[in-house]
């Protein structure tokens, strides 16, 4: 029984999740629960999808990011802009006239059709992720060093959309968006909100089914391998910057595919997801929840966005800001293994 | 020169000044036992760096015949290129993947399926999961197959890492100081292991410990300061005076005998 | 050619303070295994000791002396950044020894909690600090300008480089933190008492970061952001550099700052950010580990 248990255990907390939050709708409905709560964990869907792109590049594979909200951003600038121009109809927009352009910049113009945007959501971070995986990883640049790079280049990537701003409407990103449902505000478009809450559902529960196979299979083991062992995995015939850089590049496109869902649901983008604080705090996510299980990349995403939910009038905002720091360093020095290590630990010990 | 299944020609190293090979022209013949012995400094267990591709060479190649016929260049190649042309090593310090578990280790130590989009697909077939049982058998460690291979014991561990060798069908196998941390039995055994193993291989061994030295030897190699200074048989080196006096002291044969 | 000028007496303090911030990240990262994120802070630390020493001039103290405010916080900002990171160190740093990667992620722990800190004291406007009467102006040589500022900034920096250098390679306690950064062990086993080793290191580390911030309290206003602002230029100059040598931190540091510099001399500075950071990973395709390597014969270090 225990084995069993053990087995199974991820799978079943995420099951137990996704029921939850299938459910949710269904209080909405009765009115137990408000619209602003249906959006926030729709958010916090995204959220968690970026956190499982996380996890498998940190806890199985031991790369820590510390800016991949590059790329959430990118996804949700890229689906911003798509549904932005579906509004004005193609034409150009108002802060592209304030900037002083006269019609589209080319850079926005396959923003225009869905299969044009779908591609460059996959397209364009995939591409940024490839390059940087193989200038950095093929040179064995690894660990910290890696880390202040991913660092580096967000905080480029953040002055640069900023000083663009007639391309992206600088510090204002872009705001006063529609989902591709249409608008999902006001008691007239309850339907689509539900409707889009769910597929941000499936979305989730699509990349975890994905990414736990593959974790599941040798791919994934030589990820741990690498993790634990990096020379080791070179000495056993494994080019370890190949793998490095695919799981880095799906891990970019989960975090795009994360930013697109995640501006349906909060109708703006700004630059500050590409500000390195806002990508640490997704690594922390993670680390509370458990790194190197996926479903606690999802929990810890869910937990501590909550939290904040909670805290985030008033005096208690400064209160939060202490806890947040306090968590960040307690749960690295104390509890690397997070909640759902943690349990996993104490319900099905490893024999001796 | 052809029964040699590696070639090492004038190799030197220097790190900073320092030179720690110099000039090392040696062969390795096919499907024998070839120890490399000598003081602490002499250059050992930077020979197999330079064989295996973790330090690059400051002169001279190592040239590698998995058959006869062929003839190849190790130095210049990736280590993983290396590994995968059929040449692995085993490190001083045992360096098995301590979150997974002995079979896992041992499956990704398999020959082939290195690729990154074969391994999202790899499945263990029958051929391979014999293979892994019968080499587990071998070393013992077969009833611990599931266990997280960071909680065996130390001497396991030395088996774990030479069983991941021998699983991988290599034409050569390089070995730093296998008995190190192993007890007289444990150490014979290793000993009959490699003997067994050297129809299908070619071994090459980095030790101190005479005893083992004598069981298993083919040929020895004694290197002093980055050179060579005597190769023979283990008697021949034993006898000879001049390793005596640099390496085994003066009562080198009596040591050697205990 | 004034342009030219101009840009490389720019790029001159630009590096300067860069290298102020770096010393204390490289040695700690070199002799412990940590990157304190919380770097910047201390620098947000020094710069506000700054503020406060100037209030207490302005407030209670005749005008006459108020210029020499600002000496005195220069050892108020080491000593005040020097005591936290001591404390520091205890608490948090030290459960963290050769964890490099958990080390950036706990530290940015103690960086968010600082910085509310600062907010909660000082609230979050910036604050101002007016530059000494004998540091405004410039020097005017020819057409151009050289601001005492900038000057002084300088000359403070290569000060400070000389004592680090003095004490690093020529005092006991320089030896003893390069013995312990090279074989810990070995030198535990000599009788060095390698944590006061560590906890001494990396107080004086924070400390440069905050004379740094008394710098940066003449070239603009402070909140508690502004430590965010140098830090990763700093840690861009140890990854260059490399660690444990001192000359990595000052070739990395100088890299960085002038060209940083130069690039701006043709593009706005958000592009000359991105062109720096390119410059250092093409830097890092010939040497991964920086300048100047500490090598290991283990196989996973």
């Amino acid at each position: 029984m225990k084995m069993k248990l053990r087995k199974y255990f991820k799978n079943i907390l995420f099951s137990i999740i996704v029921l939850a939050l299938a459910g949710l709708p269904f209080l909405f409905v009765a009115g137990f629960v408000k619209s602003t709560m249906i959006i926030f964990f729709g958010k916090c869907m995204a959220y968690a999808i970026i956190a499982i792109g996380l996890d498998m590049i940190w806890g199985y594979t031991g790369i820590l990011s510390l800016g991949h909200g590059l790329y959430f951003a990118l996804g949700a600038y890229g689906m911003g802009m798509y549904l932005k121009l579906q509004a004005t109809g193609g034409a150009i927009t108002d802060f592209m006239k304030v900037g002083g352009l006269s019609k589209l910049p080319l850079i926005w113009q396959p923003f225009l059709t869905i299969p044009g945007m779908s591609l460059m959501i996959f397209l364009v971070p995939g591409l940024i992720a490839g390059l940087i995986g193989f200038f950095t990883f093929k040179n064995r640049v690894k660990g910290v060093y890696f880390s202040i790079i991913s660092q580096a280049l967000t905080w480029a990537a953040y002055s640069l959309f900023i000083a663009l701003s007639p391309y992206t409407n600088g510090n204002v990103g872009i705001t006063e968006i529609q989902s591709m449902l249409g608008s999902i505000k006001g008691n007239k478009n309850v339907d689509k909100l539900i409707f889009l809450f769910y597929i941000g559902l499936i979305i989730l529960i699509l990349v975890y089914v994905i990414a736990e196979r593959l974790m599941k299979t040798k791919f994934g083991k030589i990820l741990i391998a690498i993790r634990d062992g990096e020379n080791r995995t070179y000495f056993s015939g494994y080019s370890v910057s190949t793998y490095k850089t695919f799981v880095y590049v799906m891990s970019a496109v989960f975090a795009a595919i994360a930013g697109a869902l995640f501006i349906n649901f909060n109708g703006s983008i700004t630059p500050t997801a590409m500000t390195i604080s806002y990508s640490v705090t997704m690594v922390i996510w993670v680390a509370i929840g458990g790194r190197g299980t996926l479903v606690g990349a999802v929990l810890g995403a869910f937990l501590i966005n909550f939290c904040e939910y909670r805290f985030s009038s008033g005096a208690m905002v400064e209160v939060w800001q202490y806890v947040v720091g306090l968590l960040f360093i307690v749960s690295v020095v104390f509890f690397k293994n997070g909640i759902v290590g943690g349990i996993y630990e104490r319900l099905c010990p490893r024999n001796e | 020169m052809s029964d040699c299944v590696l070639e090492m020609n004038k190799i030197s190293v220097e790190f900073d000044g320092f030179h720690a090979l110099t000039d090392v022209t040696c062969g390795v013949k096919r499907n024998t036992i070839h120890f490399f012995i000598g003081p602490n400094g002499a250059g050992k267990t930077t020979l197999l760096d330079i064989i295996c591709g973790k330090t690059k060479q400051t002169y001279g190649k190592v040239y590698y015949h998995p058959q006869p016929e062929d003839k190849k260049v190790l130095t210049g190649m990736k280590e993983y290129q290396i590994v995968q042309e059929g040449v692995g090593r085993k490190f001083q310090v045992p360096s098995v993947f301590q979150n997974l578990t002995v079979f896992d280790n041992m499956e990704l130590s398999l020959k082939g399926n290195k690729k990154v989009l074969e391994s999202i697909f790899y499945k263990l077939s029958k051929a391979d999961y014999d293979n892994i049982n019968e080499i587990l058998e071998l070393v013992n460690l077969k009833d611990k197959q599931d266990i997280v291979a960071g909680y065996l014991a130390h001497g396991e561990k030395q088996w774990l890492e030479i069983a991941m060798q021998m699983v991988q069908k290599p034409s050569v196998i390089m070995l730093d100081e296998p008995a190190a941390g192993m007890g007289k039995p444990e150490t014979f055994k290793t000993g009959e292991i490699l003997k067994n193993i050297k129809s299908e291989c070619t071994v090459i061994v980095v030790e101190h410990d005479m005893q083992f030295v004598k069981q298993v030897a083919d040929t020895v190699t004694v290197l002093h300061e980055g050179k060579i200074l005597m190769e023979g048989s283990i008697d021949d080196v034993l006898a000879d005076q001049t390793v005596q006096a640099v390496y085994l002291g003066r009562g080198g044969e009596r040591n050697a005998e205990n | 050619m004034n342009q030219i000028i101009l840009s490389l007496f720019n790029g001159l303090s630009a590096s300067s303070i860069i290298l102020l911030t770096s010393l204390g990240l490289a040695v700690t990262f070199g002799l412990m295994g940590v990157i304190n994120m919380a770097h910047g802070e201390f620098i947000m630390i020094g710069a506000y000791t700054t503020f406060v020493v100037h209030e207490l001039f302005r407030l209670f103290l005749p005008r006459t002396v108020f210029d020499f405010y600002y000496l005195l916080s220069i050892p108020a900002a080491f000593l005040v950044s020097f005591l936290i990171g001591m404390v520091l160190e205890k608490l948090v740093i030290s459960r963290l020894y050769g964890r490099e990667v958990d080390s950036l992620l706990a530290t940015w722990g103690v960086s968010i909690i600082l910085q509310q800190t600062a907010r909660s004291v000082f609230g979050s406007q910036g604050v101002a600090v007016t530059s000494p009467g004998f540091l405004s102006g410039g020097l005017k040589l020819g057409n151009i300008v050289f601001s005492y500022n900038r000057i002084f900034i300088v000359a403070l920096v290569l000060l400070c480089l000389l004592l680090v250098w003095l004490i690093m390679y020529r005092s006991g306690f320089g030896s003893q933190m390069r013995a312990t950064m090279q074989n810990r062990a070995m030198a535990q086993s000599l009788g060095i008492n390698s944590r006061k080793v560590d906890s001494i290191t990396f107080a004086c580390g924070s400390g440069l970061a905050g004379i740094a911030g008394c710098t940066i309290a003449l070239l603009g206003s402070v909140d508690s952001t502004v430590g965010q602002n140098y830090i990763v230029n700093s840690f861009m100059a140890v990854v260059l550099g490399g660690v444990g040598k001192l000359l990595g931190t000052f070739l990395g540091s100088n890299i960085i700052g002038f060209s940083g510099i130069f690039v701006e001399n043709f593009t706005s500075s958000s592009i000359a950010k991105a062109i720096v950071l390119l410059i250092v990973i093409v830097f890092l395709q010939k040497r991964p580990k920086g300048l100047f390597v500490v090598r290991s014969r283990a196989l996973d270090e």
